[in-house]
């Protein structure tokens, strides 16, 4: 005999209670909920596959050391993507035929290595590696530490969508760790590559390619630029999330770059919401 | 194909690119193997079955008992009302999406284990995400059956939907792609409603059952409310293996095993 009087709750537990979770007039009333932020004064960066970690230790120590320089200061999430050896497992999977959410689990064992190769460089100042199952701890290895390190892929494995296009799975690790960032409030959410941000068309491919320093991410989008600084998903993303209103993107083979975007300033490419900035999105 | 200069690179056809290039990601297109062919996903809901206690549950547990020689069967679960509550509870602390979503996969954990413990006499096993990546077609050799929870293990990495806070992918959706990842030979939502109907046939007596419709046409009719979470529909329409899900009337005696023998009850919804 089903229960049907919820005293205690007030209206929106009323209609969580009683209605459809799609019907929009209930959606609606949840968006006026308030909002309150996690862990309001992190940082999550991203640390690239291909574009640093693949480089090994000419670019993976200067940038450790930029990390280490910043904990006094900083608090970060520290995620790492996947490169080259995801590619090649991508690629074997597809000819193999197997699904994309076979290939997420395949990707994330890569962004897994790398997150470990990262750890233990910086396991002597306390950093600890974290699994998403053990991110209860986060908040304490933050305060105690001032950072910990996580692999960059979202936990999706074999739950990841199918892509409209391909078999590559469409949220990696750039998707990964915004979600992240969205989630606790972050401050910033910083990207590590090997470029200073974002370009008219691909630098490595188009010597005159300029560099573009501020977007929205509604006028990229509208763009419909064939490849991007970032995976899609996040762009995507970035329309719905309600604490992340900007992501940066500094080159990581530059010193400084990183501590700069840690420190507030307009270094290599920032996306912004501009819905936000007019409050829609609260 | 770039290569960046100091990487270290394996051999691949993807070597070097970017994943993110529209023209690499279109070269990716290629057929997709069905991992476990024989498989049929049922998802038992949460308010509309579960809720509801022995009566509507055990005759539907006794029914999947009794296909069990003739079908391999992996028993999804959703939430119910206490997913509601904690959400309610949730949302006025504000909290995020994703701290929502993780909370609400606890309930249908709860839902999911107390199948599982119904179900154990014949053999059928509970298992945890992890547990259904490493351990699933192992389990399927050995035990006669399996059950898992609904809701897909997305956590905090949940995404903000557009409108409001709710989590958009709910246990319809898990139990859909767990079907999709192993190329299932049937995913069957068992719900309280006979299907998909032009109007909520619990405020409209009056409305017709929709017997087989397409995602495209469904999301035309721009219905209110659906019986099936709106994410499935876009999940459908990216479908590689399996291109459609039944909804049948769990209360109603004899429907799914209509459905597990690939008879038309209830609603169709394909890609």
């Amino acid at each position: 005999m089903p229960v049907t009087s919820h005293d205690l709750l007030g209206g929106v537990g009323k209609l969580l209670v009683n209605g459809s979770l799609s019907d929009a007039a209930l959606q609606r009333a949840t968006e006026a909920t308030p909002n309150f932020a996690i862990l309001p004064w992190v940082n999550v960066v991203k640390i690239g596959g291909q574009s640093i970690m693949d480089r090994g230790r000419s670019a993976v120590g200067p940038v450790v050391d930029e990390i280490v320089a910043n904990l006094p200061r900083h608090k970060m999430i520290l995620g790492t993507g996947a490169g080259t050896r995801a590619r090649h497992v991508y690629s074997l999977a597809i000819d193999l035929g197997l699904p994309v959410g076979v290939l997420t689990v395949l990707g994330t064992a890569v962004a897994w290595q790398n997150a470990q190769m990262l750890q233990y460089l910086l396991a002597k100042h306390g950093i600890a590696f974290l699994e998403p199952e053990g991110f209860a701890s986060l908040p304490h290895y933050l305060m105690e530490r001032g950072a910990v390190i996580c692999q960059g892929m979202p936990p999706y494995k074999l739950w990841e969508a199918n892509p409209g296009i391909g078999r590559i799975p469409p949220q990696r690790t750039d998707t990964g760790c915004f979600l992240i960032a969205e989630v606790f409030s972050a401050r910033k959410m910083i990207y590590v590559k090997d470029e200073d941000g974002l370009f008219t068309a691909d630098p490595k491919k188009d010597p005159a390619a300029s560099h573009i320093a501020r977007i929205s991410v509604q006028e990229l989008l509208a763009r419909d630029l064939d490849d991007l600084v970032v995976e899609r998903a996040v762009l995507e993303l970035m329309l719905s999330a309600r604490n992340i209103k900007e992501i940066q993107f500094v080159n990581g083979l530059k010193p400084g770059q990183l501590s700069a975007a840690l420190d507030g300033e307009p270094v290599g490419t920032i996306i912004f919401n501009a819905a936000a900035a007019d409050g829609r999105r609260a | 194909m770039n290569l960046q200069p100091g990487a270290q690179h394996v051999a691949s056809r993807l070597m070097g690119e970017s994943l993110i290039d529209k023209a690499v990601i279109a070269g990716t297109e290629a057929p997709v193997r069905a991992i476990l062919p024989h498989l049929n996903v049922i998802q038992i809901g949460g308010l509309s079955i579960m809720d509801r206690g022995q009566a509507a549950v055990m005759p539907l547990l006794d029914e999947i008992v009794a296909n069990q020689a003739a079908h391999t069967q992996v028993i999804g679960v959703g939430p119910g009302v206490r997913a509601r509550h904690i959400l309610s509870v949730g949302l006025d602390l504000g909290l995020p999406t994703g701290a929502l979503a993780t909370l609400a996969a606890k309930s249908s954990a709860q839902n999911a284990y107390m199948v599982s413990c119904l179900l154990a006499s014949h053999g059928f096993v509970y298992l945890e995400a992890p547990f259904i990546v490493q351990l699933l077609p192992a389990m399927l050799a050995a035990a006669r059956g399996a059950v898992f929870n609904g809701i897909p293990p997305y956590d905090l990495w949940e995404h903000p939907p557009v409108l409001g806070k709710i989590p958009p992918h709910g246990s319809d959706c898990g139990s859909y792609l767990v079907g999709e990842v192993f190329g299932a030979r049937s995913v069957i939502l068992v719900k309280d409603v006979d299907g998909l109907h032009t109007a909520d046939p619990k405020t409209h007596p009056d409305a017709e059952l929709i017997a087989d419709v397409g995602v495209a046409e469904l999301m035309g009719m721009r219905l209110p409310t659906l019986p099936i979470e709106p994410a499935v529909l876009d999940l459908l329409t990216r479908a590689r293996l399996v291109k459609s899900v039944r909804i049948v009337n769990g209360l109603v005696p004899g429907n799914l095993t209509r459905a597990l023998a690939g008879e038309p009850v209830g609603t169709r919804i394909h890609a």
